[in-house]
């Protein structure tokens, strides 16, 4: 039996592995925020990678990624062994998002905007704290990479996704830090 | 003006520190920092830009990494414990023992916050000597027996339920509790370990019976949840004493059970809010069906059994999976068993104040909703109340996910704490590729390091395993962290042992003497056991 968290990490250390190679021969000149741009790049993509394209977030990072030339070449690199119909939709995301943005527009539109009655201290709360959650909500939305696009619903389940991906990254990186400056220090 | 801004301050600080902010000053992770910092993204971004980069400087400390790695122990504490309120009220004395056991015991990470939040914190704590063990051996036993409680919530998607399968090991830990002493499937019987949960079998179970029974029902296309769950049920219906054969009324029993524990006969209306926590797991419609059964027979105290009787016939109708509108309630078909319940209830007895609520459809169905009595029947309040109960239903995962989130209830709260834990995690991310950056000039990390990591991610060996003979079990017992999994076959066929193991052994010590992440009492274990392995690997 496997433990999921661990299969999570093996794989999004393996992906990594191989989208840091991909670097591999203009590392020598890189700067120290270039080199750091590209570890970054690579382990989000590598666990964006993880997830096969399922969840909302990891095809935003995947198209994300794609838009600049750095960016492809690790998602061709990191996707190409798996389904071509993954990266599709990556880049059919935006088109996606677009309509779903459209709908909502409409939506908004037709609905009846109700007319906060009441001077009442319970309406006013109650409005107040709509308010907050709704603000909150957006801050979440531009957190959670391709939040902007989602129901509340959705991306509240995205979120729960992004944040057990978050944290296996978060995990993988600093033992391998811890290794790396092992490594360093017993050289 | 100056005075209000910080009146508005102070008072939203105040309403978080209560809950966030228990924590004596101690080893206050950095997301707490910044919590505290930013008691609300209401007063706008500007403060969390400023505090980012404050708390960047912060994160370079030694502390940033003590501090990460404490969330990270919050983790899978957090998701092994569960963190009902009711669960918390019967189980705070032994919790407490417990903690203070551990405690003693010295679990590095998960220490400072052993201090704060009272019940809900020592109970977690009190999970952690094991937890700290099988930090991702958790999820061994957890992965095949939990899908039942999470999957109910989903909409019936692969993805989703793979997903929530994951997401059941959070919820695995309070499940199997609930479930063990009933010796459910053994697979829980990991969580046989404290007992400090079974303080009140009866409530304690009834209470996340109702959940896992209620998690079970849901979803049709997971067999083994409905088994389990039916299970589950079965064994609340032995313990709640009532005798009732049919399931759906042994939930009702436990559903009232655990109403009248908390709420002692409370009227109907109160249930709602109620039950949009209380029943944690449970499927969309689960709240206002639960809260119309608890609310109807805590009102008549468990009801009669004649009652149930003719409901238990309605039920059965139901139960055959017509959604048909008798008693004019529609049901989707994949909510067969609490619908019936609610119908019935509100057929038998016309006790009335609760009809049953319809729950969301995966995308293709109707979503068929009754209104509530004494709610209006507009459809947009329907959606709206149905979508409100599938956010809150959400937010009850995220609360297990999120450190520190156990006490905290309503949407505003909750989403505060949950973007300070993602941003946290990115600044995490940001910093540590940063410092790897630096560590390396190189970027590659050479395969040596590759097949370390995969020792890092293997099994975890318990330190009775130390007294193995051979070398490779003796590189395991620093390696408490890691979870159960791949076994490093490619081990042998690289470097020589001694250095691979001598290696592996030094990036141990080194976390060690940084003193972060490693549980206190380890390191004696350690010390004997390094230093019959560097004399073994010397002794080459």
């Amino acid at each position: 039996m496997r433990a999921p968290r661990s299969v999570l990490k093996q794989q999004f250390l393996k992906k990594w592995m191989m989208g840091l190679q991909v670097f591999g021969s203009a590392k020598q000149s890189m700067s120290i925020l270039e080199r750091k741009k590209a570890i970054k790049l690579s382990a989000d993509i590598a666990l964006a990678a993880t997830r096969d394209g399922r969840t909302c977030w990891s095809r935003a990072i995947i198209a994300d990624a794609s838009k600049d030339d750095g960016g492809k070449v690790l998602v061709q690199h990191l996707l190409s062994p798996e389904s071509e119909r993954l990266k599709k939709a990556c880049t059919g995301l935006v088109m996606d998002n677009k309509r779903v943005r459209c709908k909502k527009i409409l939506k908004r539109s037709c609905c009846i905007k109700r007319i906060r009655k009441g001077a009442s201290k319970v309406a006013l709360a109650k409005s107040i704290s709509k308010r907050i959650v709704k603000r909150r909500t957006q801050v979440l939305k531009s957190l959670v990479p391709g939040g902007e696009f989602m129901d509340d619903i959705s991306l509240i389940e995205e979120t729960l996704d992004y944040m057990v991906s978050l944290r296996a990254q978060v995990d993988v990186m600093r033992r391998s830090l811890a290794k790396a400056t092992e490594v360093v220090n017993g050289k | 003006m100056d005075t209000s801004d910080k009146d508005k301050f102070e008072l939203e600080k105040s309403n978080d520190n209560p809950i966030n902010y228990h924590s004596s000053g101690g080893m206050s992770s950095d997301w707490r920092f910044n919590s505290t910092s930013i008691p609300n993204s209401s007063l706008g971004l500007v403060p969390t830009d400023n505090l980012m980069s404050v708390c960047r400087g912060d994160l370079v400390g030694a502390a940033s990494c003590s501090s990460s790695s404490v969330i990270d122990s919050f983790g899978p504490a957090m998701w092994e414990h569960p963190t009902n309120s009711q669960n918390l009220v019967f189980c705070d004395i032994n919790a407490q023992n417990i903690a203070s056991s551990s405690n003693t015991v010295g679990i590095g990470k998960g220490f400072p916050f052993s201090s704060r939040n009272g019940i809900d914190r020592t109970l977690e704590m009190g999970w952690n000597p094991p937890n700290s063990m099988l930090k991702g051996g958790i999820f061994l036993p957890n992965a095949p027996g939990m899908l039942p409680q999470s999957l109910s919530q989903f909409p019936a998607d692969s993805a989703f339920i793979e997903r929530a399968a994951r997401f059941s090991c959070f919820n695995g830990g309070d499940f199997g509790d609930m479930v063990n002493p009933f010796g459910v499937p053994e697979s829980m019987g990991l969580f046989s370990r404290g007992g400090g949960m079974m303080q009140g079998p009866g409530e304690v179970f009834v209470g996340s019976g109702m959940k896992s029974v209620s998690g079970g029902q849901t979803q049709k296309n997971v067999m083994n949840a409905g088994e389990a769950s039916k299970d589950v049920s079965m064994s609340v219906d032995h313990m709640a004493t009532e005798g009732s054969p049919l399931k759906n009324d042994t939930k009702r029993e436990s559903l009232a059970r655990s109403r009248d524990e908390s709420k002692k006969g409370a009227g109907g209306s109160g249930n709602d809010s109620d039950e949009a926590e209380f029943s944690g797991g449970s499927g969309q419609d689960e709240p206002s069906m639960l809260e119309g059964n608890c609310g109807e027979l805590s009102a008549k105290s468990l009801g009669s059994k004649k009652r149930k009787r003719s409901g238990q016939d309605a039920e059965l109708d139901q139960a055959k999976g017509t959604p048909q509108s008798a008693k004019g309630s529609p049901e989707t078909q994949q909510k067969g068993d609490q619908k019936p319940a609610s119908t019935t209830s509100k057929a038998s007895g016309k006790q009335g104040k609760q009809g049953s609520q319809g729950s969301d459809q995966p995308k293709d169905d109707y979503i068929h909703v009754r209104a509530r009595r004494g709610q209006a029947t507009n459809s947009h309040s329907l959606a709206e109340r149905v979508r409100r109960e599938k956010i809150s239903e959400r937010m009850k995962f995220l609360q297990d996910l999120v450190p520190g989130c156990s006490k905290v209830t309503g949407k505003a709260v909750m989403l505060d704490e949950i973007i300070n834990y993602v941003q946290s995690l990115q600044r995490q991310v940001e910093f540590l590729s940063m410092k790897l950056a630096t560590v390396n000039p190189r970027l590659d990390f050479n395969i040596e390091g590759l097949l370390a990591k995969d020792i890092l991610h293997s099994r975890a060996v318990p330190p009775s395993s130390l007294a193995f003979s051979s070398e490779m079990p003796m590189a395991y017992p620093a390696l408490h962290q890691s979870q159960p999994g791949l076994i490093p076959t490619a081990f042998p066929g690289m470097e020589s042992h001694s250095d691979i193991l001598r290696r592996t052994i030094n990036s141990q010590l080194t976390p060690m003497t940084a003193g972060f992440k490693e549980p206190a009492q380890l390191p004696n274990v350690w010390d004997d056991e390094l230093h019959n392995v560097v004399q073994m690997s010397y002794g080459k």
